[in-house]
Order: C-alpha cells, then sequence, then structure tokens
C-alpha cells in the first residue's frame, strides 16, 4: 500500500481551487433561478412554485458549501 | 302532406360542425385533464397558459415529452448518487493507493458531489418540464429550451397546416404508445415536429378535426 501525503502549499492551492469551483458552481445556481423565472414566464401551469423553491434551495445549498469551505478548508 | 325533403335548416353551419367535431375528438369536450407537475398528455387543461396567448384563444392539447424519456438521465443520477458511498470505496479498495485527505476536504466534497448531482436532476427536470407542445383552437406551437440558455418558440397557425403524420417505431415506443408527430405547413410558416410525445394517434386525430372545414384544409 502506497500512502501519499501533501506539503501544506499543495492543501492551500487545493483550497483556492475548491473555493473557486464552488463560487463558479454559486454563478450556475444563480443562471438556473434566473432561467426558471424566465421559463415560467413563458408557460403558466401552477407546479412552477414548486420548481422555483427546488431552485432557490439548490442556490442556499450552494451558497452555504461556499461558507462552510470558507470555514472549515 | 308530409315532408319528405327538408331544406338544409336541421345541418348545423360549417363553423358550428368544426367546433363540434373538435369538441367530440375523444370526447375532448367534456374531458378536462388535471394538470400535475409530471402530465405529459392534457385534454382541455384549466390552469394553462402561455406567454402569447390572446383573449379567445383556449388550448386544446397541452403536450411534453412521454415521461419515459427521462429514465436514462434518472439512472444516471442514481448511479452518481450511490457513487460516493459505494463505488469509490471499492475503487480505493482495489487500488493500492491510500491518500491522507483531511476531513475538510472529505466534507466538502462530499456535499458538492450531491449538490451537483441535485443541479444534474433540476437541470435534466427543467428541461423536460417547460419543452412544450400546445395545440390551441386557432395554432399548434412548439417551444423548446436548449441547455437551459437558449429559447425557441415555433408556431403554425392551423389554417396554414397542409399535412400532419405520425411515425412511432420501436420496442419502447409500442410499449409506452409515445411517437413523433409531423406537421407540414404552407408558405414561410415552419414545419413543426413533436417529438416523443404520447398517444401520437390521438394528437393527429384531434389536429385534424380541428382543421376541417377550415381554407386550406388538410
Amino acid at each position: 500500500m502506497i500512502t501519499q501525503t501533501f506539503p501544506g502549499t499543495l492543501w492551500l492551492i487545493a483550497k483556492l481551487f475548491t473555493l473557486l469551483g464552488v463560487a463558479v458552481y454559486i454563478v450556475f445556481a444563480g443562471v438556473m433561478v434566473r432561467q426558471e423565472h424566465l421559463m415560467a414566464n413563458v408557460l403558466e401551469e401552477g407546479s412552477e412554485a414548486i420548481l422555483r423553491i427546488l431552485t432557490y434551495i439548490h442556490l442556499a445549498l450552494a451558497i452555504g458549501i461556499f461558507i462552510l469551505a470558507l470555514i472549515i478548508l | 302532406m308530409p315532408t319528405l325533403f327538408d331544406s338544409a335548416n336541421h345541418s348545423p353551419p360549417i363553423n358550428a360542425q368544426q367546433k363540434t367535431t373538435a369538441n367530440t375528438t375523444f370526447g375532448a369536450g367534456s374531458e378536462h385533464t388535471p394538470m400535475t407537475p409530471l402530465t405529459s398528455f392534457a385534454v382541455h387543461p384549466d390552469s394553462v397558459r402561455f406567454e402569447t396567448q390572446e383573449e379567445q384563444e383556449t388550448v386544446i392539447l397541452f403536450l411534453r415529452q412521454h415521461f419515459i424519456v427521462n429514465v436514462p438521465w434518472i439512472l444516471i443520477a442514481f448511479i452518481i448518487a450511490i457513487a460516493p458511498t459505494v463505488i469509490f470505496p471499492l475503487v480505493t479498495h482495489i487500488l493500492p493507493i491510500s491518500l491522507s485527505i483531511p476531513i475538510g476536504y472529505i466534507i466538502i466534497g462530499t456535499a458538492l458531489w450531491y449538490l451537483a448531482t441535485l443541479g444534474f436532476v433540476l437541470a435534466k427536470f427543467l428541461g423536460w418540464f417547460f419543452n412544450i407542445y400546445i395545440v390551441t383552437n386557432e395554432r399548434v406551437i412548439d417551444i423548446d429550451f436548449f441547455y437551459l440558455l437558449y429559447k425557441k418558440f415555433s408556431e403554425a397557425e392551423l389554417n396554414k397546416i397542409q399535412d400532419i403524420s405520425f411515425t412511432s417505431g420501436g420496442i419502447f415506443a409500442a410499449i409506452f404508445n409515445y411517437g413523433n408527430v409531423k406537421i407540414e405547413t404552407a408558405g414561410e410558416a415552419p414545419n413543426l415536429e413533436f417529438e416523443m410525445i404520447p398517444f401520437p394517434e390521438r394528437v393527429v386525430e384531434t389536429i385534424r378535426s380541428l382543421t376541417e372545414g377550415l381554407p386550406n384544409s388538410i
């Protein structure tokens, strides 16, 4: 069994990349919220509220993970 | 003297006939399908309104692709969801490498993994949910969204429709009764294709009955 350990500098770079990745994901989640609004303007059929709530939950989770990453990494 | 031959007073005018035919196609007049988030075929849905709908325009058919088209991405999402608990431990057990990863990265990595899975499911479901076909008493409409960012709105007025046909082939299409409906139009109006919709023969019959009596009808 080969065990590998990385130096502290490498973990700092990993942290920066992780934060950058989560930040990009937040943008994606925001685009999804915006797009759901645009789509719901095209079609009203009664179930859009559920989808809207889900997209907001998705965005909130993404922001939550970013904050968590800032704290624990 | 009894009347042997009567005038055409008893036969309704063409427009009335047309409405009667349209409303009685597969009981469409009395049938009102309740809408749920997973509805893919609805006759006279009550709560549906779309962007460019006019005052006197009523929705007769509301269609999405058959729900079966979602099965591949649902399976992919399921595999992605079980990967951290089943596949990854299996891979690390087989490979002779052990990485000492700090617990913080494991927590954030796992959380991100499941968040990305949720994002994947949401994006796929939104794509299916808002990719719709509508038949009204005036026109046929196809609304498509691509990759969440691009929207395509195509429509053809009923009196522009020249030919309508459907194809249904394959084991799954036969089992779940879905197919493609092709609507060819006159002039510069674009041809429309309803892809993988449920009950394609009912859709063709309904559109055909709506166009009967119209100028240039099929």
